[in-house]
């Protein structure tokens, strides 16, 4: 009988093996030369084929590859023309006119300037509500025309210094197979469509989806009737690991093509590894240490001090940063932007040296004696907002949704600041919406944080970082809670300046006034480190989510 | 009430009670139940409107009594993460886990049967002690250690799968013939099951080894000697026989310790099942999603205790009839 | 000896002067477990003295190999192994101790009350107390963590909470057969006060037991703490055993072949959990010598499905 009751649970369990195959579509088109199809490994996964809905990083690589975007970015991190063969821009700057490339959705249906009209108008009908998450790429627009299928003109309120890399940003839906969901409440028929219960998609990009699974496997094939450059590959397998280093064990195993990012500690090692490249190059992630810069701040206001945070950069260890966390894949860095942002980036802002004995004296001399366990005190004030004598003893919510050790670096934070007086206490944040959530406690107020330590993946222009720490971006963007109303008007003014040399200066001047004020101090600008099967070439890493070069341009070498 | 019934009844309100944990967890959070809510540039409308969602809005018992019509129906609510139905979150992950899980317990069920019949075979000898500690030993291991020490030292030196459920590959164009894909699920299956049978088998080799000393010590194998049976033909059909029992109800009351194993190595595995969710959304603080898991857990561990008992209950004769007799 | 209505083992604990003494020393089993016991408190005890260097200090960029400065090597933040397994030894066998603490005060409590008053006060008890023995320990306590947040505190008493029924059980059953007994009937019918009775009759006879039990319920803290770490949901400003774990795997020692760092934590549990449960193991037995192994073994997997130690037949 035991013998029995085993095969039956042997049964049962290749039973169960053979049923779990997971949530999918239909299979893929049959045949194709499986030795021609790219495996990518990643640790960010897919969270809706909805361009509405979807707000993860990778989704942005799905939608570009899916949808025709006015511009992209090429190889250089230049700004080119994906579906406009040409744009002309009116001389006060509030017109542009596209020439779009002929073309047909996958469906056959043929690709219109009036997809564009669509998508926009529709897209603007709904700017706060559901299309909200869209809605910053169109700030500024006035109206949108399709003079001739192959013409779109899109008119501007006031001139927009960042108009063209905003529309990078666009996604082209498809009308006749969107226009019937803008139903309900706001257009909540739209957030509720979920493309990926009819795989394939329509698409007009370079693939469409046959098979999605946001937490497993999904297949872009070729779409044939797109209007650009084929892909070489004749697939493209987008698996989602949920740790690193079941990514790597896969990588070393030669099970994948490319790996998206590579934990920086384990880049130094993996380049040893037989038949697999590591590509390491200055990357689009910056680090920070931000302040909770708000005047609702309630305790420790001494924390509000640009001196004082000055103080701070000096007791900042970079250095120790860059190889310990980051493995040497990283460097120091001091600007809001990364140097993606090329000419934008102002080069007189630069990080302070790690100097010890400069951010004692400056502690020093603003009048913060050390007590005698070594933690400085801070004396009472008076007047409005006055605060009791106590010691600079400070929390530091660490966010637990970094590719780096957010733990490693603040032990390394901690060590470094005792050495001036100041005790930091770590405080476990969470995914990055928690993390918020405690930044900017309690209910968006700006009253509880004293500090934290995040990250931004800058845009390539800078509108949208610069724009973080205004006024408007409270209980949005901001993290810090910076407001300062000098700098909003500089901010306006880039924004309206469509000249690039004037709009550079304006650029350059709002970086400065974020390097003095400090509501963060930037840590580090971290690598971008890929690998990829010696068996595979023609890569672009840095064109993730940037343009659709990124997985129509590799091949087999 | 017959012990049957009481013992039904029993796992009913028991998965009852679970359910008020879960409730009231929810709601004597620190904070607020909105905080909680997680919502990123939320305007006061925006708040109210997922306050009103999550029927967080209404008075506590209210709340408690739409809870448990819920339940009733099957509903578990709605992730915070994705804004699904949590029931739609967890099926998938689910279906994974369970030949994972069977995988284990056979596994232990080897390892410990095989542990059990060499140290009572050779009882009092060095073999005897050094297979019972090795088994207590492994079952004194952190099931999270065990699975890095295989990671370690058993993955690479096999050259099975470190991680995942399925090759990145496979299935890639067209679907993949079953034949390819049980012998890939399998590949990936066999680390993570082997983690959770060396931590568990333990118990099973006690359970082994006394029914077999028991076994060992009836007058019938002195027969069963005298009449020139061989030792391995005593072992299948007396000794086993004995075990059978206590090992099958063994398995059942373990359903507890084993599902925590499961959380653990499906993480150091990247295995993408129950445990695997439950890990996920604790990352993520998505409360209904945990929650979600931890009842269906409970109900799980509750059902398989459920079916211990029931078997107690048809063959021991003593709880039968209600009563034990003093000795 | 009584078998109590489920099946527990009950133990009849002669009264003696010494109970104390030979509790500890009547087994070598526990005389074992109890020593190193001993030497993880005392390494414990003495962290910050003995600890070759300080717990935050870096000597490295990563992962180096063990030298004779650094007996365990430095792990993936160049953080000297041996200091930060000797700090988490504090850590961890704090929670344990405490964890058990609570349990055996909460378990221990409810375990007399429900003794000692019988009836219906007994049922209700028993009830709730057998809904938290089948309820999933681990499970239970990641939800309970993950809600009320991330301090050691709130972690120990967490692991209490869920971990007190199997004590709760034991105790009932030894206080109720204690209360059965002829002499202390004689006693109660002489006129002596309940209190009376308690004092001289009843703690000296569970006492004993309920140390037993909470030595073992240290060995379940101390994994149960492993686990809660290894999901990040411990306290991030101590240093543990069960963070050592989840480091190894967040730091990628595995993949840069760390071996230093993979085995020193999860020896470290195995090892005072080992010695936890043969030293509550041997207390157990020294309690009732006579007890034989056979069906009511699985019988009492019921009470505390996460133990057994090889018994000597």
């Amino acid at each position: 009988m035991g013998r029995r009751i085993l095969a039956v649970l042997a049964v049962l369990t290749l039973l169960l093996v053979g049923c779990s195959k997971g949530a999918g579509g239909s299979g893929g088109g049959g045949g194709g030369d499986t030795d021609n199809v790219l495996t990518v490994g990643t640790t960010y996964y897919i969270s809706s084929l909805n361009p509405f809905v979807g707000i993860e990083t990778q989704d942005s690589t799905a939608y570009s590859m899916l949808y025709p975007q006015l511009l992209q970015y090429g190889p250089g991190l230049k700004l080119e023309g994906d579906w406009a063969e040409s744009w002309d821009e009116s001389p006060d700057g509030r017109t542009i006119t596209f020439k779009l490339r002929d073309g047909q959705w996958s469906d056959g249906t043929p690709l219109t300037a009036e997809d564009a009209v669509w998508t926009i108008e529709t897209i603007r009908k709904h700017a706060e509500g559901t299309t909200a998450s869209m809605a910053k790429v169109l700030a500024g627009v006035g109206a949108a025309e399709a003079p001739d299928p192959r013409t779109l003109v899109i008119r501007y309120d006031q001139p927009m210094g960042p108009a063209l890399a905003n529309l990078q940003q666009m996604y082209v839906l498809p009308k006749h197979v969107w226009a019937s969901h803008d139903t309900g409440e706001d257009g909540s028929g739209l957030t509720d469509f979920k493309p990926e219960q009819q795989l394939p998609v329509v698409s007009g990009g370079p693939f469409t989806i046959t098979k999605y699974e946001d937490k497993g496997t999904t297949v872009f094939t070729p779409n044939p009737k797109f209007y650009g450059p084929k892909p070489h590959a004749s697939a493209v397998a987008l698996t989602y690991y949920t740790n690193p280093t079941a990514m790597i064990a896969d990588l070393k195993a030669g099970r994948l093509g490319f790996v998206e990012t590579v934990p920086f500690k384990d880049a130094a090692q993996l380049k040893s590894l037989q038949g697999v490249t590591i590509d390491s190059q200055p990357g689009n992630e910056v680090t920070n240490f931000g302040f909770n810069s708000s005047d609702a701040k309630k305790q420790n206001r001494e924390l509000l001090d640009p001196k004082l945070r000055e103080a701070f950069e000096y007791a900042l260890p970079r250095e120790q940063i860059v190889s310990t966390v980051f493995g040497g894949e990283a460097k120091p860095w001091a600007d809001i932007l990364s140097g993606w942002s090329g000419d934008w980036v102002n080069p007189k802002v630069q990080p302070l040296p790690n100097d010890v004995d400069k951010a004692n004296q400056i502690l020093d001399s603003l009048g913060y004696p050390r007590g005698t366990d070594g933690v400085r005190q801070v004396p009472a004030t008076t007047g409005e907002r006055a605060q009791p004598a106590h010691p600079m003893r400070y929390t530091v919510i660490v966010p637990n949704d970094t590719d780096y050790d957010g733990h490693l670096q603040f032990t390394l934070l901690q060590s470094a600041f005792e050495k001036v007086g100041v005790q930091l206490v770590e405080q476990a944040g969470g995914d990055g919406t928690q993390a918020y959530e405690l930044i900017t406690a309690p209910d968006g107020k700006y009253e509880d944080a004293d500090m934290f330590t995040w990250y931004w993946h800058p845009y390539l222009d800078p509108d949208f970082n610069l724009g973080v720490v205004t006024t408007s971006e409270l209980n949005n963007n901001s993290d810090t809670g910076w407001s300062n109303p000098a700098y909003d008007a500089l901010y306006e003014k880039q924004r309206t300046t469509v000249d690039v040399a004037a709009r550079r200066d304006l650029v350059w001047q709002a970086q400065a006034e974020i390097a003095n004020a400090r509501p963060y101090i930037q840590i580090v600008e971290t690598n971008l480190v890929t690998a990829s099967s010696t068996g595979w070439t023609g890569f672009e890493p840095t064109l993730f989510t940037l343009g659709k070069a990124y997985y129509t341009s590799p091949r087999r070498a | 009430m017959t012990p049957a019934l009481s013992r039904i009844w029993f796992a009913v309100v028991t998965v009852f009670v679970a359910a008020t944990i879960n409730f009231f967890l929810f709601r004597v959070m620190p904070g607020n139940a909105v905080s909680a809510l997680r919502c990123r540039a939320c305007t006061p409308q925006l708040r109210e409107a997922l306050l009103n969602r999550y029927g967080l809005d209404a008075p506590l018992p209210e709340q408690f009594l739409r809870y448990l019509g819920q339940l009733a129906r099957g509903d578990l609510g709605i992730s915070i993460a994705s804004g699904r139905p949590v029931w739609q979150e967890i099926t998938g992950p689910l279906l994974n886990t369970l030949p994972m899980l069977i995988a284990g317990t056979l596994i232990a069920l080897m390892l410990g049967v095989i542990s059990g019949v060499v140290s009572s075979w050779r009882r009092g000898t060095a073999l005897d002690s050094t297979t019972q500690w090795t088994s207590l030993a492994f079952y004194a291991m952190p099931t999270q250690w065990i699975g890095l020490l295989v990671l370690f030292y058993v993955a690479a030196a096999i050259g099975l799968p470190a991680a995942g459920i399925q090759s990145a590959s496979l299935g890639v164009l067209g679907e993949p013939s079953l034949w390819d894909l049980l012998v890939d699920r399998t590949a990936h299956l066999i680390l993570p099951a082997l983690t959770l049978g060396l931590g568990s088998y333990g118990q099973y080799a006690i359970i082994m080894r006394s029914a077999m000393l028991d076994t060992l010590g009836e007058d019938y194998i002195l027969t069963a000697r005298a009449k020139g049976l061989r030792d391995w033909e005593i072992l299948r059909y007396h000794a086993f026989g004995n075990a059978l029992l206590p090992m099958v109800t063994m398995v059942a009351l373990s359903a507890g310790s084993i599902v925590a194993g499961a959380i653990v190595v499906e993480d150091v595995f990247s295995y993408p099942g129950i445990g695997f969710a439950a890990v996920d959304a604790i990352g993520k603080r998505d409360y209904p999603v945990l929650q979600g898991i931890f009842l269906l857990l409970t109900v799980a561990v509750v059902v398989a205790n459920l079916i211990a008992d029931l078997v107690y209950v048809r063959i021991d004769p003593r709880i039968r009839s209600g009563r034990v007799a003093v000795g | 000896m009584v078998a109590s209505p489920s099946g527990e083992r009950v133990v009849s604990v002669p009264t003696r002067r010494g109970t104390a003494l030979r509790l500890i020393t009547g087994n070598r089993q526990t005389v074992l477990g109890l020593c190193a016991l001993g030497v993880f408190a005392l390494i414990a005890l003495l962290a910050p003295v003995i600890a070759p260097t300080p717990v935050n200090t870096g000597f490295s960029n990563g992962f180096s190999a063990p030298t004779a400065a650094h007996p365990l090597g430095l792990d993936g933040g160049g953080f000297d192994v041996l200091s930060r397994l000797v700090h988490g030894a504090q850590t961890s066998l704090l929670v344990g101790t405490i964890a058990a603490l609570v349990g055996m005060v909460i378990g221990g409590t409810i375990g007399f009350v429900a003794g000692y008053f019988g009836g219906r006060t007994d049922g209700v008890l028993m009830r709730i107390t057998d809904y938290f023995l089948v309820i999933p320990d681990i499970p239970l306590m990641i939800v309970a963590a993950a809600v009320f947040g991330q301090s050691l505190t709130n972690i120990m008493i967490v692991i209490g909470l869920v971990y007190w029924a199997s004590t709760a059980r034991l105790i009932r059953a030894q206080v109720m057969s204690v209360r059965q007994r002829t002499f202390v009937k004689r006693v109660e019918a002489m006129g002596a006060s309940p209190l009376f009775v308690l004092t001289r009759h009843v703690v000296p006879q569970v006492t004993p037991l309920l140390v037993a039990n909470t030595v073992l319920m240290v060995a379940n803290a101390i994994f149960a703490e492993t686990y809660i770490s290894f999901l990040g949901l411990g306290d991030p400003s101590v240093m543990s055993w069960g963070r050592m774990i989840q480091d190894a795997l967040d730091q990628g020692a595995v993949v840069a072949g760390a071996w230093w760092v993979v085995l020193p934590p999860g020896l470290a549990v195995t090892l005072v959990v080992l010695a936890a449960t043969i030293a509550g193991q041997g207390m157990e037995d020294t309690l009732n010598p006579r007890l034989k192994v056979g069906h009511l073994a699985v019988r009492r997997f019921r009470v505390r499905p996460l133990h057994g130690a090889p018994d000597r037949p």
